[in-house]
């Protein structure tokens, strides 16, 4: 390059040590030069006042980054749990104070450091690929051993002679014309260039793929990023088996089996049914009515029936009266029990119910044994007939405690 | 620029034998005065008196605490800034053995079965209640009082080295002495960092034996801090104020240095009284929470707010300017604030603990009244009195430390 091509950038003078170059700088200041700068090999305690540079405006920028992350903490988690997606968890509040200030903290740090980060940059105009400076050789050893001034040619009152001059007059040891080729050298690469607009590009695609995401509908199943236990090593019911020879996944019990506890023989105990297949009226001999009985029924009620069917068996239990309250769309009221069709089912019926279950109520055979399903059996008849009783049902010696 | 500093005179350094003298006569005055005062308003109540008096005792171990890590800190990071006030560091750090001295009649009480107190202390409990005697192997008399022996003998030894070093370094100026201070600050530290934790845990969290926070040690921690930030503050600008030659070279660039650390340990104590709080709020377990909500109720409802306001928000927003740590006054202003809202910190952490057992206790009430003040005064007078005899006729810097020039020329950018 010929040195025609160079334009004028300016003035760099180099001084002989940091002592000069705060003085010098302060000469400057007071001359009212305003586009220069001074360059040391280290930081330099009180070359901010000297160069007339105010305090920066930097952490009022911060605050208010800072204060907006909190803000929009809080609304996030007010929003998204409040407002759009009720979510019970443990009968937690949906929205309480305490348990978003860990969020709000980080993301008042987060907005508070990152918006640091980009003013920082932006006040020192970074990033920044050409400084005219670098094309002087004595220049290089300011990051070792020299102490320079510029004046920039932008500035309104630069005069080359002029600051030469001046700048030798505040004892500048060597001064220069600064050699500025920004009209020929300033441009990027043109590969960089390239790769910053492929870069940009880029980044659209996974915006365009969430955007289709939202608005198309597709057969295929969701993408299944983590699977957890979702997919398992297994056959499921009613599904074929290679791996025995009639093909079932489903084994049949070997001929004989017995179920424990329920050997099948007694058909009244174990099914609530007579020879005939009619739901039985009376209690199986196993069972006697006595105080007792009922008193044990009462119990297992409690422990298996009252959450749903609510204590006095009205269909009020806690886990209706939640549902109710979450408003869940698909859950079936359970029955209250003091319906006519329900107070006029043979016992039978009802102990057939608690076994195998009816409807959306689930069986409960698995958990209660034929001596506490007849209980439990006991127990509702004396709530039902509690329910419809009047002062003559009550028994004369009991009628003192109504009083 | 940090070279270029000039020593100043040092003439004048001295804490006048005549001024420390009039501390400790008024000091002592005041602990004999507050601490009988406050004794003798509560005969009979020895609950409440007992209560009173460790609030203000807690409130001024803190400071004394808060000084002796300031020492062993700096010396550990060979901090230079901090140079010209670490001799007001060792003066408060010096407070610790006349700590010792009045704590040691609530030992001494516990030693003979008090449990006014300390309700661990009583065997009709420790037959009873069955967290209690789960933890008799921790909290009993024996060694309650062995690990004040632990404690107090680690500060007392650790306090006397620095000052009694440092004191040697005015005379020789011999920077071996810096060396050795410094070699001793890194075990120092480590020792200070578990007196400190269980000191807290014993003198303050076994108030309510049924409760505990493995968390509580770094928030007596976090609140000495603040407290001997903003003592210092004042105790500079005092005595500035009544002769500038006492503390020469110390300019408003290390006021702003000690403001920053005063904001920082506030919020840090901030952020730990929160962490805590949330996540025994979060678990929500009876055992835990049953602390917290006897400080929500009735009258402790409005400490805890004031604590929350006065502790955290307002002084953050108070401090939070460059401002506000270089206008002396202003700084003084939040300094003083402060003490006032470590004073609530302490209440809050100790007062509800009065009337605990013995079925007189009605959840949130507040328990204050003349023998707080008396006993605060008393306490007060003590550590004036105490710290006023460490540094009697001594150099209130340390003149001939290695790294007074770099700390008189100090700088904010």
């Amino acid at each position: 390059m010929s040195e025609e091509e160079f334009r004028d950038g300016g003035v760099l003078a180099e001084f002989k040590d940091v002592t000069a170059l705060v003085k010098a700088c302060e000469k400057v200041r007071d001359a009212g030069y305003k586009s220069w700068d001074a360059y040391s090999p280290f930081p330099v305690h009180g070359i901010d006042p000297a160069m007339g540079i105010k305090m920066t405006k930097i952490p009022a920028v911060i605050l208010t980054a800072g204060l907006t992350g909190a803000t929009t903490a809080i609304l996030l988690q007010w929003w998204t749990n409040a407002v759009d997606y009720k979510f019970p968890i443990s009968g937690k509040p949906f929205w309480s104070i305490p348990a978003n200030i860990p969020v709000g903290f980080e993301l008042t740090v987060l907005f508070s450091a990152i918006t640091a980060f980009i003013v920082t940059l932006a006040v020192n105009k970074l990033p920044s690929f050409y400084n005219p400076l670098f094309n002087h050789d004595s220049f290089k050893r300011v990051t070792d051993d020299a102490f320079f001034i510029s004046i920039s040619s932008a500035d309104k009152k630069y005069d080359f002679d002029k600051c030469k001059d001046f700048l030798e007059e505040l004892g500048a040891i060597d001064v220069e014309q600064i050699k500025d080729d920004s009209h020929v050298n300033a441009e990027l690469p043109r590969n960089l260039k390239i790769a910053g607009v492929v870069a940009v590009c880029l980044t659209f695609i996974p915006l365009g793929l969430i955007a289709r995401a939202r608005t198309a509908y597709s057969s295929e199943p969701r993408i299944h990023i983590i699977p957890d236990m979702d997919a398992q090593p297994k056959f499921k019911t009613q599904t074929a088996n290679s791996m025995f020879p009639d093909g079932r996944s489903m084994r049949l019990y070997p001929e004989g089996t017995v179920a424990v506890g329920e050997p099948g023989t007694d058909d009244h105990f174990e099914r609530g049914v007579d020879e005939d297949g009619a739901w039985v009226d009376t209690l199986p001999q196993q069972v006697s009515l006595n105080e007792a009985t009922v008193k044990r029924g009462e119990e297992r009620f409690g422990i298996y029936c009252a959450p749903c069917h609510g204590l006095a068996g009205y269909g009020d239990g806690l886990v209706h009266r939640r549902a109710e309250k979450i408003g869940s769309p698909s859950w079936v009221a359970p029955s209250s029990l003091h319906q006519d069709y329900i107070r006029t089912q043979p016992v039978g019926q009802l102990y057939h119910t608690i076994k195998h279950g009816i409807r959306n109520m689930p069986a409960y055979g698995h958990a209660i044994p034929p001596e506490d399903r007849w209980a439990i059996v006991t127990y509702i008849k004396a709530l039902q007939l509690s329910q419809g009783a009047e002062l003559k049902d009550v028994p004369a010696s009991a009628r003192v405690k109504l009083k | 620029m940090a070279s270029k500093a000039k020593k100043p005179d040092f003439k004048h350094a001295n804490l006048d034998p005549g001024l420390a003298q009039k501390i400790i006569t008024f000091g002592g005055a005041a602990a004999v005065v507050g601490i009988g005062g406050a004794a003798g308003l509560s005969a009979g109540h020895w609950d409440a008196f007992f209560h009173a008096y460790m609030i203000a005792y807690a409130y001024f171990l803190a400071i004394g605490l808060g000084g002796l890590f300031f020492v062993i800190l700096n010396h550990l990071v060979r901090a230079g800034w901090s140079v010209v006030i670490r001799r007001l560091a060792e003066g408060a750090a010096s407070t610790l053995p006349v700590m010792g001295v009045l704590l040691l009649p609530i030992v001494i009480s516990v030693l003979m079965g008090n449990h006014d107190l300390f309700e661990w202390n009583d065997p009709h409990l420790v037959e009873t209640d069955h967290l209690i005697h789960k933890k008799h192997a921790y909290l009993n008399a024996n060694f309650f009082a062995i690990r004040f022996v632990i404690y107090f003998g680690f500060w007392t030894l650790a306090a006397r080295y620095f000052l009694s070093n440092s004191l040697k370094q005015d005379e020789t100026g011999d920077h071996k002495i810096t060396t050795k201070m410094e070699r001793f600050a890194a075990p120092g530290m480590f020792a200070f960092a578990l007196t400190l934790t269980f000191a807290a845990f014993d003198y303050i969290m076994s108030l309510q034996p049924h409760w505990f926070s493995t968390i509580f040690g770094v928030y007596y921690f976090a609140a000495a801090n603040v407290s001997f930030l903003a003592v210092t503050i004042i105790i500079c600008r005092w005595l500035q104020s009544k002769d500038a030659r006492m503390l020469p070279g110390l300019t408003v660039e290390h006021y702003h240095d000690i403001g920053k650390l005063l904001f920082g340990f506030n919020f840090f104590w901030s952020y730990i009284a929160f962490s805590q709080f949330m996540l025994i709020w979060y678990a929500n377990i009876p055992e835990e929470t049953e602390w917290y909500l006897e400080r929500q109720e009735g009258g402790m409802a409005m400490v805890s707010i004031a604590l929350l306001l006065g502790h955290f928000a307002i002084p953050f927003l108070g401090l939070i300017s460059r401002r506000a740590k270089r206008n002396l006054k202003l700084l003084t202003f939040w300094s003083v604030w402060l003490l006032a809202a470590h004073f609530i910190d302490m209440f809050y952490l100790i007062s509800p603990a009065q009337g605990g057992h013995g079925g007189e206790h009605a959840a949130g009430a507040v328990h204050f009244g003349p023998a707080n003040i008396l006993a605060f005064v008393g306490v007060a007078g003590a550590f004036a009195a105490a710290m006023a005899f460490a540094l009697r006729g001594k150099k209130l810097m340390p003149i001939k430390d290695p790294r007074i020039v770099e700390s008189l020329g100090f700088h904010n950018v």
